[in-house]
């Protein structure tokens, strides 16, 4: 019994990496947006999270009809935090209306490494030869 | 006919490869929409492993990958011409 009260305890304590996608509804005026970002980054770290960091897509066309929206306001954040929090990190931005959708992923080794390439810009190309725009790279 | 090998008839199969083994990707991002765009095919749809060759393992990966780029309006479920 106690074994299992100190997996408890450790899976609360136990911070996990995240990354955070979310759409911010578009008929918000353009300086409202860094509000909002900054609303969402505040109730992360309110609930126990650090945010690692924050980028920002800007207003990309959807690639269909969402919520009769054609735009939106990417976010793409990454933050690290208790398994507990993410709970009402979503139940939040599901009430909040100028949320249009989130997407939080739970990082794992794989994806971790990853990431680590991404940041290194050494992601292996899986269509190396592109004839047709892009040859003067590489080589 | 069919005993011969080299018979035109018999056409040789093409050994197809995964292109996510050969480039030694681990993890397929959704976000990488453009990779994404060429597995699928002009309606939007996703093509089967027998006609793209990818693995099965990285099959799995990529529907799921699609499948999140679809959800954030990333990639289209249906192609614009056909709705």
């Amino acid at each position: 019994m106690t074994v299992f009260q100190t997996e408890n305890i450790q899976s609360k304590l136990m911070n996990s990496y995240y990354e955070l996608t979310y759409i911010i509804s578009p008929v918000l005026e353009d300086e409202q947006y860094p509000a909002v970002i900054q609303r969402i980054n505040d109730l992360i770290t309110s609930k126990g999270g650090t945010v690692e960091e924050v980028e920002e897509w800007g207003l990309r066309k959807f690639a269909y009809e969402m919520d009769k929206k054609q735009t939106g306001f990417y976010v793409n954040l990454y933050f690290e935090g208790p398994a507990t929090a993410i709970e009402s990190i979503e139940r939040a931005m599901r009430i909040d209306d100028e949320i249009m959708r989130y997407l939080t992923l739970k990082y794992d080794a794989k994806m971790m490494r990853h990431k680590e390439l991404v940041k290194k810009n050494a992601v292996p190309e899986v269509f190396p030869v592109i004839e047709e725009d892009d040859s003067e790279e590489d080589k | 006919m069919i005993k011969n090998p080299s018979h035109p008839k018999k056409s040789v199969r093409k050994v197809k490869q995964c292109k996510f083994t050969e480039a030694g990707l681990e993890y397929i991002d959704y976000k990488d929409v453009e990779t994404l765009q060429r597995f699928t095919n002009d309606q939007g749809k996703i093509l089967p492993r027998r006609v793209t060759g990818t693995s099965a393992k990285h099959q799995r990966q990529l529907t799921t990958a699609i499948k999140r780029a679809r959800f954030l309006g990333l990639m289209p479920y249906v192609a614009e011409n056909l709705r």
